[in-house]
């Protein structure tokens, strides 16, 4: 909802001695040390509740923070105007050559990113998606009867983790044997999302420089070359996966380039493994730490439809996106000028009381749950929307069928970052 | 709301700008009688009259995130 009788809207001056934009250090949003502790909601709130947006510094510039759930939804679905192709899609800008190297379905707008979307649309609608449950279920069972034989343990280790990125591997076509490869090397391009990285540039033979590669990882030289290897062997001897699909694409001549598949392979398997692992974490610990909500889905497993949903509202595993203004326009009766950063808090928008009644509580029978965990309802929408809503819905199918009782025994230890909200572990112990 | 029979009075037609569509499916999971992705080439077809009740659009056009899909006309007009 905007405010026009706000008069303080104009950008702050580059000096940032601009008046009443800039916000103090109390709203600091994006020191990725806040969020070891979780997501800063209060801070929100605060952003939330004045009217307009606020301007906040960042590096040598700074960006538009959008946080109320109206406007998100506002600049996700003009993408014409906030722009996924300028700058870069993170908040730091990336240089020229970087950005082109780096380019994936994530950072084009159209035409570029309807041709690349629709070669792999198909293989993600809720119709074929329907058609994974049974081997999703038949992972999702050998996960939890190994983790109660145990007792419990990690449960991001054991089950949260291993769950998506064997679902999403086996959709690729990635032979079993090659699966703890690929986890390490996402596990390093987790790492590449905050400020701390432990493997070496040289690491896996890398010779390009980090900034023109993803997450300015090391990890993705060595994911790039696998996704070359195996397409390679998917271009000699097709089979019924994705990875033999987009081969074939990138052979048709013009709808596929070299550096758009190497992009896209890696955007696949590393979407595939750190979102949807977040949701299943937080799922996790939110039933442990709110039993009379695990009771109702006990009661009536009719509610795991809604529950999923709330899940996925509640963990909210991409916490922002950025646009780039391509045009000067209005928001909230703030004046954005052309090539300014625009910044989508989803972990805002999700919390937004003008739209979820009692936003902090979590409530797995809440009605018309319209979260933007899967982005604001633009063109950008998480391709893996309703895979991950298949593989939470199953997880708690089969908790559910075993009467599972999860309590946690340690804090969740999370990722250093204001872009994933990831956990990093977390210990239960596990009683049918 | 729940889906509503459409009736003279509330009836609206859902238009589908195929060019735009990015073969998401929201459109097929809401109103599976109206939509159906093509699975060679991602692209919804209208394959119904796009008749539906005002809410029940209003919902499938929102939920639409190519921004494919518009409420066309009036059908009580």
């Amino acid at each position: 909802m905007s405010d026009a009788s706000n008069g303080q809207q104009s950008p702050p001056a580059a000096d940032m001695d601009g008046p009443g934009q800039v916000l103090d250090d109390q709203l600091n949003v994006t020191e990725p040390a806040l969020y070891l502790d979780g997501i800063p909601h209060d801070r929100f709130q605060a952003i939330r509740s004045t009217p307009g947006l606020s301007w906040h510094p960042y590096e040598d510039g700074g960006f538009w923070a959008v946080t109320r759930h109206a406007e998100v939804k506002a600049v996700s679905k003009n993408a014409q105007v906030f722009s996924s192709a300028i700058g870069h899609t993170n908040l730091w800008d990336l240089e020229a050559d970087a950005l082109e190297a780096r380019r994936s379905l994530i950072d084009t707008d159209a035409p570029d990113h309807t041709r690349l979307r629709r070669l792999i649309a198909a293989a993600f609608t809720p119709r074929n998606i329907r058609v994974w449950t049974d081997q999703v279920r038949a992972i999702t069972v050998e996960l939890l009867d190994d983790y109660l034989a145990d007792g419990g343990g990690d449960w991001v280790e054991k089950v949260a983790a291993p769950l998506p990125i064997r679902v999403i591997l086996a959709m690729l076509g990635v032979p079993v044997e090659d699966a703890d490869y690929l986890v390490e090397l996402s596990n390093y391009l987790v790492e590449g999302t905050g400020d701390q990285q432990s493997v070496p540039p040289d690491a896996f033979g890398n010779t390009t420089e980090l900034r023109l590669l993803p997450f300015n990882s090391p990890a993705s030289h060595a994911l790039f070359e696998y996704g070359e290897r195996l397409g390679e062997l998917r271009r000699n001897d097709p089979r019924d996966d994705l990875v033999s699909q987009l081969v074939a694409a990138e052979q048709d001549g013009d709808r596929l380039s070299a550096s758009e598949y190497r992009n896209l392979f890696h955007l696949l398997v590393f979407a595939g493994n750190e979102t949807t692992r977040t949701a299943l974490s937080h799922g996790a610990v939110a039933l442990a730490d709110n039993p009379d909500q695990w009771q109702r889905i006990l009661d009536d497993h009719a509610v795991i439809e809604s529950a999923t949903e709330e899940i996925i509202r509640w963990a909210t595993p991409v916490l922002h996106m950025r646009r780039t203004a391509a045009a000067d326009t209005v928001l909230a009766g703030t004046e954005i000028s052309a090539g300014q950063k625009v910044v989508m808090w989803y972990a805002s928008a999700n919390r937004d009381e003008a739209v979820f009644e009692n936003p902090d509580s979590f409530d797995v029978g809440r009605p018309d749950n319209g979260h933007f965990a899967f982005g604001g309802g633009g063109p950008h929408m998480c391709l893996g929307a309703f895979l991950a809503r298949l593989e939470v819905s199953v997880l708690l199918e089969e908790m559910a069928a075993r009467s599972m009782r999860l309590e946690r025994t340690s804090e969740p230890t999370r990722t250093r970052s204001n872009f994933v909200h990831g956990i990093l572990s977390v210990d239960m112990t596990a009683a049918a | 709301m729940p889906d509503s029979e459409p009736t003279s009075q509330n009836t609206v037609t859902v238009a589908l700008n195929a060019e735009l569509c990015l073969g998401v499916g929201s459109c097929e999971l809401l109103q599976p009688d109206q939509f159906r992705i093509d699975d060679d080439t991602a692209i919804a077809e209208l394959v119904g009259d796009g008749a539906m009740s005002r809410v029940d659009a209003e919902l499938v056009v929102d939920r639409c995130p190519s921004g494919a899909l518009s409420i066309a006309d009036d059908a009580r007009s």
